[in-house]
Order: C-alpha cells, then sequence, then structure tokens
C-alpha cells in the first residue's frame, strides 16, 4: 500500500545524507505530484475539495469539505471547518474542485482482449468467463482511469443468447488478482439483434424458448444444490463447473446483464428474467422505443442502464427522443448510462450522460447514473459507488460538474491510490 | 435548475408517450340506435345493444336499458361484430424459425406488441388476430389468439393455445417427398418415443419395487403407458401427443389442389381429422368436392382470383375463388391480405369483392366474422353479435361493404379499444387532405350534420344495390373482372 508518486519536497526534508542520493532520488520522483505534500504515513492523505458529491442515499452535497483517506477505504468525509486533518496525512490542495465518486461502467470490453469478445460455440455458452480474458495495463485503461472511471463490468460480446459470466473490475493494478473485485460479475444475455445473425438466421422464438432451456436447467442445479445444503436431499449433486456460477445468479448475488433493445425484446427481458425467473436484472442498451416498456419495469426491481444510444427517431411522429428522459418521465429511477466500450470510448462516459440531458435527461440523475446506480446494479454498491466513511476510496477530481463537458478531471484514485494525476502526466 | 426542469417535463410531456389507462371500463353499455348486423339471425334496421361487464346481454330494436348503463347514441351508425383475422405471421420478427420440426415452439415468445400490423388492424376493425407461424415449415409452434391492443402478450391474449402449424406444402428448397417423408417420420418417432417411455415408466416402476422386469417389451410398453403423467413428456413431444389425443386443433396449410388428399391421411393416420382447420393454396379450389367430404372448416388464400394460361390455346381463365367454395356450399373463412399497402388487406373489402363476384351476401359476411371464429374453434365466444357473446363490436360509417365505409369505433371486450376521432396517426395522415376538401364545394364528410345529409345517402345507396345481389354488374365492376372470365360455375 505505498503511495506511488512519493513528493520531492517531503522526501528531499527527510534525506539530506549525500547530494548524490538525493539527486538520484529526486530523479526518481520528479514526476510525482510536486506541490502538494507534507511528511505522510503511506496511504493516508486528506483531499480539500470545493465540493463533494457524495452520493450517498441522502444526496449529500459538502461544499469546501474535507476527505481522509487511509489504507485504500474512506475514512472520514465532513466540512473543512469541521475537523482537524490529524497527523500524518498528506494535504491535496483541490479548494477550486469537485470531488466526485468514482464513474462506473456496467457495459465494457476493452478491459480485456477484444479477440475473444465472442466465442460463438452455441447459441448459449453458459460455461465462458471474461475473467480468462483481462488484460492489465493498455493504453485503454490508462485512458479511462484519465476519464474519472474506476470500476467497469467487462462483460462478453453479443453475438449468442447468453455469452458467458462478465467480470468486475478496478482499473488500477499491475495483475487480474489486483484488478478483480468480483467473478462472477454478472450474466451476459443478448436478446434478439445480434444473435439473429447466429448459424443461418434465428427468430425470437426459438432464442427465448433457447435462452429459457438454459435458465431453467441452471435453476434446477441451483436449487438440487439448496435442497441439498438445506438438508432436504441425502445426496450432494453432481458438482457441474459450467452452471455451478449460475447459483449466484439465482441467490440474487449478482445480476444478469442483458444486451436488449426494441419495445418487444425489452418486454420480453423483463418479463422472462426479472417477473417470472425473479433475477436481479440490468437492462443494457435498453434504446429505441423500449422506454415504452417502463410500466412493466417498474413492477420489478429491474435498473435501466441506457446507451451508448442517446436518442431514438421516431419516423412515423417524426419526433426525437431522449432515451433516458423517456425512461425517467414514465417514472423509472433506477437509470443509469452506459458506453459499450469500444463502440463508445470508456472515458466518454460522461459525455454519454451529458447528452442525455441535451436531450431532455437532469445533470444530478445523470451523475447519480454513472456512479451509484450502476454500483447498485452490479450489487457492488457495499464497496464504491459513493463518497462514504467505510468505502472503497475511489473518485475523481474534476475541475467542474463531470456532466459538463468543458470540466476535466485532474485525478483520480482507485482503492486509495492515486491512479492518474494530470499535473505529472496528463492525457487529455 | 428548476426552471430548466419544468421546460423538459413539458416537453416531454408534450411530445406524448402513450400510457395504459388505469381506469376500470364501464360496467354497462348500452350502444343505441344504429343499424345492427348481427351476422347470425336477421338485421335490426334500429336497435340496441347491451354490454353488461363484456358480455352483450340483450339486443334488439327494444332493450330496456338500465338505470345505471352508459348509453352512447351511434344512431346512423352500423354495428357488426369484430373481425377476425384467422391466420397471420405478422405479429412475429420473423414467420418461421429455421427449423422444419419446432413443435415445442409458441408465438408467445416473438409477439411485438408494439407493431404497426397491430395498430392498423384495429384501425381495420380486428377485434381478435390469429398469430402463427408462417407456412415455410413441416411442424410449426403454437398459435394464439390475441386482441390488437396491450402492452404485453400476456394482456392481449384471448385464447392460448389455439393450434398447432403444420404444412403439407415443401418448405423452400424442398419437394414434396421430402415434406411428407418428414412428416412421417415425425409421427412414427413420436410412437416410438411413447413406447419407449412407458417402458422405462414400467421398468423405474419395478426398480422401485426392487423387483426383476418379468414381461416382454411389448407387455412392458403396454403395462407402462398408464403409468405416465403428462408431466412426463418432454417439450418436443407434448404438443404433438396433445394434438393425436384432440386436444389441440392443427392448422394444415395446403400449398395446392393435391395437397389436400395428403393433408387428409397425415390427419387420419394421426388422430386429428376432426380437428383439422386447413389453409388453402390460391388454386385448391380444384379439390372443392373432396375439401366437402372432409367437413373441416377452410380458410382461403388472401388472394381471390386466380389465373392460369391454357397451355394450347393460350387463353387465360379467371376463377373467383370464393365463388367455387360458396356454390360448393362449403363454408369458409377469408383471410386479409398481408401486404398492408393494398386494399385487400381490408377484410370488408374482401367480402365486398365477394359479392360483387355473386357471392350472396350473408355468405360474404359469415365468410369474415363467424367464419374464422369457427375455424379457430371459438364461435361460442365471437364471431357474432347474439347474447352471451364477448362484445367484440365495430362501428362502422355506413355498411361495411360500402368503399365509403370506415371504421368509427371498434368495442373489444365491452371496452373502447379504438376512436377514429382519436386516431392522432389517421388524423395526421388525413389532416392536409381534409382541409383541402372542406375548402371546395364538396366538403364537409367529416362534419356530422352534413354526414347524414350527404355523404350518408348514396353509401346506403351502393349497399342496397349489392345486398339483394342482382345489380351488382353496374359500370364500377367492368373495369377490373369481365363475366367472360368467370369459370362456367
Amino acid at each position: 500500500m505505498s503511495y506511488p508518486y512519493p513528493s520531492h519536497s517531503g522526501i528531499s526534508r527527510r534525506n539530506a545524507r549525500g547530494f548524490l542520493l538525493l539527486a538520484f532520488v529526486v530523479a526518481l520522483t520528479w514526476r510525482g505530484s510536486a506541490a502538494m505534500a507534507e511528511p505522510t504515513k503511506a496511504g493516508q492523505f486528506a483531499i480539500l475539495a470545493g465540493k463533494v458529491i457524495t452520493m450517498d442515499a441522502d444526496d449529500t452535497i459538502i461544499n469546501n469539505a474535507v476527505v481522509l483517506v487511509r489504507d485504500g477505504k474512506i475514512e472520514r468525509v465532513g466540512k473543512r471547518r469541521e475537523f482537524e486533518i490529524p497527523d500524518g496525512y498528506r494535504v491535496i490542495h483541490a479548494e477550486d474542485k469537485w470531488l466526485v465518486p468514482g464513474i462506473i461502467d456496467c457495459h465494457n470490453h476493452t478491459a480485456g482482449s477484444l479477440v475473444d469478445l465472442n466465442d460463438m460455440v452455441y447459441l448459449t455458452n453458459p460455461g465462458l468467463r471474461t475473467l480468462d480474458t483481462i488484460v492489465p495495463g493498455t493504453k485503454w485503461l490508462e485512458e479511462a482511469r484519465a476519464g474519472g472511471v474506476t470500476t467497469v463490468l467487462l462483460i462478453p460480446g453479443s453475438g449468442t443468447n447468453m455469452s458467458g459470466f462478465g467480470t468486475i473490475t478496478k482499473l488500477a493494478g499491475k495483475t487480474v488478482d489486483e484488478m478483480v473485485v468480483r467473478s462472477p460479475g454478472s450474466l451476459k444475455i443478448a436478446q434478439a439483434g445480434n444473435p439473429e445473425w447466429y448459424w443461418f438466421g434465428v427468430g425470437r422464438s426459438y432464442m427465448n424458448y433457447n435462452t429459457r432451456q438454459t435458465l431453467m436447467k441452471a435453476k434446477n442445479y441451483h436449487e438440487s444444490w439448496t435442497a441439498y445444503e438445506k438438508g432436504e436431499a441425502p445426496k450432494a449433486p453432481t458438482y457441474d463447473p459450467i452452471f455451478h456460477d449460475f447459483r449466484g445468479l439465482f441467490g440474487r448475488m449478482y445480476p444478469a446483464s442483458v444486451h436488449t433493445q426494441i419495445y418487444q425484446v425489452v418486454m420480453t427481458t423483463v418479463d422472462m428474467l426479472a417477473r417470472k425467473l425473479k433475477i436481479r436484472t440490468v437492462l443494457d442498451h435498453s434504446t429505441f422505443d423500449g422506454f415504452k416498456v417502463a410500466p412493466q419495469v417498474l413492477k420489478t426491481e429491474a435498473y435501466t442502464i441506457n446507451g451508448p444510444r442517446q436518442y431514438w427517431f421516431d419516423y412515423t411522429s417524426r419526433k426525437m427522443h431522449g432515451n433516458a428522459a423517456r425512461w425517467w418521465q414514465g417514472g423509472v429511477r433506477k437509470l443509469g448510462i452506459n458506453t459499450d466500450a469500444p463502440v463508445v470510448p470508456q472515458e466518454e462516459l460522461p459525455y454519454q450522460a451529458a447528452m442525455a440531458c441535451w436531450y431532455g435527461w437532469l445533470p444530478y440523475p445523470a451523475l447519480r447514473g454513472v456512479t451509484r446506480i450502476p454500483a447498485e446494479a452490479l450489487v457492488v454498491d457495499d464497496r464504491t459507488g459513493s463518497i462514504e466513511p467505510g468505502k472503497d476510496a475511489d473518485f475523481g477530481v474534476w475541475t467542474g460538474d463531470p456532466i459538463d463537458p468543458r470540466s476535466s478531471c485532474e485525478l483520480t484514485v482507485i482503492n486509495g491510490k492515486i491512479a492518474y494525476d494530470a499535473k505529472a502526466k496528463r492525457v487529455f | 435548475m428548476k426552471a430548466k426542469a419544468i421546460v423538459i417535463a413539458g416537453w416531454l410531456v408534450f411530445s406524448g408517450i402513450v400510457m395504459p389507462a388505469v381506469a376500470a371500463p364501464p360496467a354497462k353499455l348500452a350502444l343505441t340506435g344504429a343499424r345492427i348486423i348481427p351476422v347470425v339471425g336477421d338485421d335490426i334496421p334500429s336497435g340496441t345493444i347491451l354490454i353488461e361487464h363484456g358480455v352483450i346481454t340483450a339486443i334488439g330494436e327494444k332493450v330496456s336499458v338500465p338505470y345505471d348503463a352508459m348509453e352512447i347514441d351511434v344512431s346512423g351508425k352500423v354495428l357488426f361484430p369484430g373481425m377476425i383475422d384467422v391466420h397471420s405471421s405478422r405479429g412475429l420478427d420473423v414467420a418461421n424459425e429455421n427449423f422444419s420440426v419446432s413443435p415445442f415452439l409458441d408465438v408467445y415468445d416473438a409477439i411485438d406488441p408494439s407493431r404497426r400490423f397491430f395498430e392498423n388492424a384495429l384501425r381495420d376493425g380486428f377485434s381478435a388476430v390469429h398469430v402463427i407461424v408462417g407456412n415455410n415449415c413441416v411442424i410449426g409452434g403454437l398459435s394464439r389468439v390475441v386482441r390488437p391492443i396491450g402492452l404485453t402478450p400476456d394482456e392481449m391474449t384471448f385464447h392460448t393455445p389455439t393450434a398447432l402449424k403444420l404444412s403439407v406444402a415443401p418448405k423452400h428448397g424442398w419437394d414434396r417427398m421430402r415434406q411428407m417423408a418428414e412428416l412421417r417420420e415425425t409421427f412414427l418417432e413420436l410412437k416410438d418415443y411413447l413406447g419407449n417411455l412407458a417402458e422405462e415408466k414400467y421398468e423405474k416402476s419395478l426398480e422401485d419395487k426392487d423387483e426383476e422386469i418379468d414381461v416382454g417389451p411389448d407387455e412392458a410398453r403396454e403395462r407402462g403407458e398408464k403409468l405416465i403423467r403428462p408431466e412426463d413428456y418432454d417439450d418436443k413431444h407434448r404438443n404433438l401427443i396433445k394434438l393425436t389425443r384432440g386436444d389441440l386443433d392443427a392448422f394444415v396449410y395446403c400449398g395446392t389442389a393435391s395437397d389436400i388428399s395428403r393433408a387428409k391421411t397425415i390427419a387420419e393416420e394421426n388422430g386429428f381429422l376432426k380437428h383439422m382447420t386447413l389453409v388453402l393454396g390460391v388454386d385448391c379450389f380444384k379439390a372443392v368436392a373432396e375439401l366437402k367430404s372432409l367437413k373441416r372448416p377452410v380458410v382461403l388464400d388472401p388472394q381471390l382470383l386466380y389465373r392460369e394460361r391454357d397451355p394450347i390455346t393460350g387463353k387465360i381463365r379467371e376463377t373467383f375463388v370464393p365463388k367455387v367454395f360458396a356454390d360448393a356450399r362449403v363454408r369458409f373463412a377469408l383471410q386479409p391480405m398481408s401486404s398492408g399497402s393494398l386494399a385487400e388487406r381490408y377484410l370488408n373489402y374482401q367480402a365486398a369483392r365477394c359479392v360483387r363476384a355473386g357471392v350472396s351476401r350473408k355468405k360474404a359476411l359469415r365468410a369474415i366474422t363467424i367464419n374464422p371464429a369457427k375455424a379457430l374453434g371459438l364461435e361460442k365466444r365471437i364471431g357474432s353479435l347474439e347474447v352471451g357473446k364477448v362484445a367484440d363490436i365495430v362501428v362502422f360509417s355506413g355498411d361495411p361493404l360500402d368503399f365509403n365505409t370506415w371504421v368509427e369505433k371498434v368495442y373489444i371486450d365491452g371496452i373502447k379499444a379504438y376512436d377514429r376521432e382519436e386516431d392522432a396517426r389517421l388524423k395526421e395522415l388525413l389532416g392536409q387532405e381534409r382541409n383541402r376538401l372542406s375548402k371546395s364545394d364538396k366538403g364537409g364528410d367529416e362534419n356530422e350534420e352534413t354526414e347524414k345529409s350527404e355523404s350518408e345517402e348514396p353509401a346506403k345507396a351502393v349497399g342496397n344495390k349489392q345486398e339483394d345481389g342482382t345489380d351488382k354488374k353496374s359500370d364500377d365492376s367492368k373495369s377490373t373482372i369481365t363475366t367472360e372470365d368467370q369459370p362456367s360455375d
């Protein structure tokens, strides 16, 4: 847990032993964030922020605030004048900036190798895992961090109806183990659209039948294990590596991320997964006229994560519809935004949210829709998605509202470590 | 911020997303003063239909209307049973899957309530649509009868499962031998499956009692048969079993006249001869005698006119198909053309064409209402205006067979599902035209008062002309079909 960029001034005061050594250390650390620092303990710092958007349940916003970070977690959040910063905390000055929870994308394909995106073996492939494809340290990840993105859900493509389990990763870390938050992160399901091109072409009656069959098989597997664990069945069922991860899905520990768009398809998703199978459901994309399903969505606990298309042009009424705005108007509040990176670059997630506002949505719910809402949707809100004591120190320091395209991210912190510092090396 | 929110909210409301109505429909409704064409029974020149909780409870010239019924004056209009689209795959994304045998599929999984097709169906006066997989199959999936309105297939569904689709006409790229081989093989495999299942069941029952198998396979199968429960059948066979036992109807597509006998054979061998509706290709009329002897409902091809060139003389011979069936006294149902841009999409137009070609008005009207209901096995619930039936009613502006007539309202289950006055899309499409007309001297066709005095009169006259069937060959019929083109019958 060492701070990767020890400050120049701090080290120079402690190390007056010899010019050579000093020069060596200075040379090593010159690229560090030179300006802000006091003698510190590793992994502890305090950020003085002009405005903290906590994104907690009460939507608290604190002006002139301090955020204390210790051992990768947020230790304390409060008003600057309400408490003294304890000794041993390096102070980072950002009094003219916004501190915003790390941005989270529910629908990402760039944290892994793109060639492995779509293994179209069968029409449903419950045995595949994106955990096997993660590539740490790519340029894509560097750019994403520079855009204030801290967590993504890496999911397989939509070439088949069920393309495997995704992985939730932080965007910092040198190894896969360091990056991973949870695997399986979610089950990827794709309904209609892309999978229609499988084989010689498939229609919705067979696709839905087949997806349901696979899920029912998995559900039976889960139920036979549950019965065994409760002592209702004498013998343990045979372990099946393909279906074992579905236990968490039917145990509601993680969701299904569903590629779904167009009214009838979204309707089927809600009906089959959220209503009948009672799976935690995330309606990814949910574009075109999908927003008309809002009344059905409201009857379930499904999350709607809109994008990357932000508008739909209805040729009949000759009207432009902002997708997110329509969902919001339909009463849906569990509403967020995705990029489908690389379809839209990962770091442009706030820009996607800005477009949603341009087409009628509201800025604060849009910001929530790229932070807290995706964290809830992916069931990682106990760890990230808001600035609250005890949660992972994942946040960005911005020149203004991230939803305003004029703002830029100046500092990104992931797991309490500075993962991007524009003062050291500016990307955008 | 607040101001912006208000602007946004206003903009959203303005551009109008349609949310489902939560309010309950009026429990009792009386449609009064209209001419009623009940299809089954005599026309009532001016009468009342009383609807209570979605069902017709009284119909006649004089009906005592309960004090708590909502009275709706439809005088000058014509009340007609909601029309039935007896065979349609247009509510689905694709008509057929890439399978030859798929009896496990259900159109439920592919019905798209947002399809423009359903909206148009309602606008055209349909109150029920039989959504079924297309003809390009050997055995398709389960069909269902839906209302052309609703947010989900569940909301739309009126009856399910209605039928299993079969085809004796070859799939694209197949020949008839392969088609029939596949059909026979499917039913043979079914017998095999049932036998094996019975045997397994019997063996299992012995296993449970720790007994050795004591009889030969034939006997074991016989004994095991009684042990099978419905939930033992797998998806692939369940619906075929229902079909062969008469618990499920079949819609069998016959592409050409010779297919009729093949359909009969396969149905007879597998026990659904009495549960079969035949969907006919255009030239199947040539087997009309055989069809008559089958005594099963038939659905005619939407293309009503059959043209055939004599290979020797080169002369073109035209046959108006429904006339052949009417003359042979075979009951038939008409279907609308699936292409949305042709007049044949209107079922009342199809019926009007029949009248022009000499089919009696009564038979033509039955072919778009009660006969489709019979083909679907739903004649006890829909297809006519009778006491006890579901209140599916079309309010026409005039006679259903008059080309000037519009669908003004559609009641489904006694609830107003369509109102031309509130049809925003139609208003937008016709707005300019209407403005142009109202400025010229002819104008005012939408104004209620002038409608009665001007447009209604000629409409009635034309309707009467067709009604008696004698004066039909007026100048407008000459332009399309000449009498010499008709076959001798």
